[in-house]
């Protein structure tokens, strides 16, 4: 049985962490692997700012040197942003995933332009940072948003008939601009992901699902990113690193 | 989820033998694939001799969308096209609501994944058009750092068998090349006929190297598993589908092979 670390970027408790972990029902999963849902130990509030981004790359940084430690075979991060990913790469030698850039390639591989489905206006510049850093910018036929304040622990939860129809509006928007394939911009959206399917004419990618799929297939073909691309720190530090997420942890708590 | 069983087609793109179809076969070997899936191998009627210019990239594609034209038809869940090349799935993509899985197109997207610039590994130069036209197709030029030949004629019936010694340090040469000189940080080769040389290259270089006959079967299983399939918005409709027309011109390609040199 191979085990692999779901980090998941607010520090959440059971019921909140319950809905996240919601999302390996949402596909058809090896039997042979075990998903555990861990959450980092602190972290920003919110997440529209480079403060918040700096933020959470230390936490997931934190939470993925645990799971190395601790002996997973594999690491997802379970934010389309993928904050912490490249520097857990540089860290660690099993798979380090996540979603967003995953779920961009992917779609590319169904159709020739992707376009974006955002939460709200001030989540669309971190996409553009990713489009920008995965050099994927002329390959997105668009970005949109539907407006609605991010929930990150409830999620969409009781609010789907009100959300819903917004999301699928910005996704017609989408396809008007070109997009063939939709990726929704957020793990925190899989629970509208089945609703859009049926409502919509163009493929609809699930970061979270699609990132543990990606997961068993670089396991069973005995792949990780290349340590080419992602070089390792001459000196790692990783008490440092936990010294800072246990002072933050500490610092929340007060 | 559902337990059902996912059959795939695979479709090899050149009419051979049982003992020259096993040496295709052995990829599944390759691949970890989880039980659930079924792998199912069927070959052209017709192919060109290999793939090196136009002509030969037209016959390659109407002989594999007549090969997968019924996929669906036949109870298969996905296609997978057993060449890099990507042949005729464009055209099938238009036909099928099934998956068609690309091998090139899925390789060198999965190799982004992994790192940031991918290096192509090939037998033969003149198959570079194969590479270039998907990069162009893709918009993805800039992300391949170089794509190098180890200059020999590629045995698409019978692969790298008995010619082991002699081609594998040289694959091994160009792959050194391609990431101490062009830059490659992971290595994508070229053609599923060299999946034979997958695992010795893997042992001796510090990159990744995608083997893509297998890592389609993978993304086959992938993509079923998600619920999805290639957009229909990329790939339209026709208005008249031409089902019997094709199958026809490769009934009538077949029976030409037989009556010339098929070489």
């Amino acid at each position: 049985m191979k085990r692999v670390a779901v980090i998941v970027p607010f520090a959440l408790g059971e019921a909140d962490l319950a809905r996240r972990r919601a999302q390996t029902s949402e596909v058809r999963l090896s039997a042979d692997i075990e998903y555990e849902f861990l959450p980092v130990k602190g972290g920003p509030s919110s997440f529209q700012s480079h403060h918040d981004w700096l933020l959470l790359d230390v936490a997931v940084l934190e939470a993925g040197i645990s799971a190395g430690e601790i002996g997973f075979d594999a690491v997802v991060v379970d934010t389309a942003s993928d904050s912490g990913v490249d520097a857990l790469r540089s860290v660690l030698d099993v798979p380090v995933v996540g979603p967003g850039r995953a779920s961009m390639l992917f779609a590319l591989t169904l159709g020739k332009r992707f376009g974006v489905l955002a939460q709200w206006e001030p989540a669309l510049a971190r996409v553009d940072k990713s489009l920008t850093e995965w050099g994927l910018r002329g390959h997105c036929a668009g970005v949109e948003h539907f407006d609605t304040e991010p929930d990150f622990e409830n999620l969409i939860g009781d609010k789907g008939a009100e959300v819903i129809p917004k999301m699928e509006a910005a996704c017609r928007r989408l396809i008007e601009s070109g997009a063939e394939v939709i990726c929704l911009g957020s793990t925190t959206m899989h629970e509208a992901h089945r609703f859009l399917v049926e409502r919509l004419p163009v493929p609809i990618i699930n970061p979270g699902p699609l990132s543990y799929k990606i997961v068993e297939l670089l396991l069973a073909m005995g792949l990780s990113h290349s340590r080419k691309a992602f070089p390792k720190p001459l000196v790692p530090k990783p008490e440092m690193i936990h010294a800072m997420l246990k002072s933050a942890a500490e610092g929340e708590s007060h | 989820m559902s337990s059902d069983v996912f059959k795939v087609l695979v479709l090899v793109p050149f009419p051979m033998s049982s003992d020259q179809l096993a040496k295709r076969e052995e990829q599944r070997d390759e691949a970890n694939l989880p039980n659930d899936v079924q792998l199912h191998y069927k070959t052209t009627k017709a192919a060109p001799s290999n793939y090196v210019s136009a002509m030969d990239y037209v016959i390659a594609d109407i002989g594999l969308l007549e090969a997968g034209l019924h996929a669906e038809e036949d109870g298969f869940d996905a296609v997978c096209i057993d060449t890099v090349s990507d042949s005729g799935v464009a055209a099938l993509r238009s036909m099928l609501d099934i998956p068609v899985i690309a091998p090139g197109r899925t390789m060198f997207l999965t190799a982004l994944m992994l790192g940031r610039r991918f290096g192509v590994l090939s037998m033969w130069e003149r198959w570079f058009g194969l590479y270039e036209r998907t990069l162009r197709d893709l918009g993805i030029e800039d992300r391949c750092a170089g794509i190098r030949s180890i200059d020999t004629q590629p045995d698409s019936r019978n692969l790298l068998t008995g010619k082991e010694e002699d081609i594998l340090p040289l694959l091994h040469d160009a792959a050194v090349r391609l990431v101490e000189d062009d830059g490659a940080d992971v290595i994508c080769l070229g053609s599923t006929t060299m999946h034979q040389a997958h695992e010795y290259l893997q042992q001796r270089l510090p990159v990744p190297i995608l083997n893509p006959g297998p890592l389609s079967y993978l993304t086959a299983e992938t993509t079923l598993a998600l619920g999805l399939a290639q957009s229909r918005k990329a790939y339209p409709s026709p208005l008249v589908s031409k089902t019997d027309m094709i199958s026809e011109m490769l009934a009538a390609a077949a029976r030409s092979e037989q009556t010339t040199d098929p070489t």
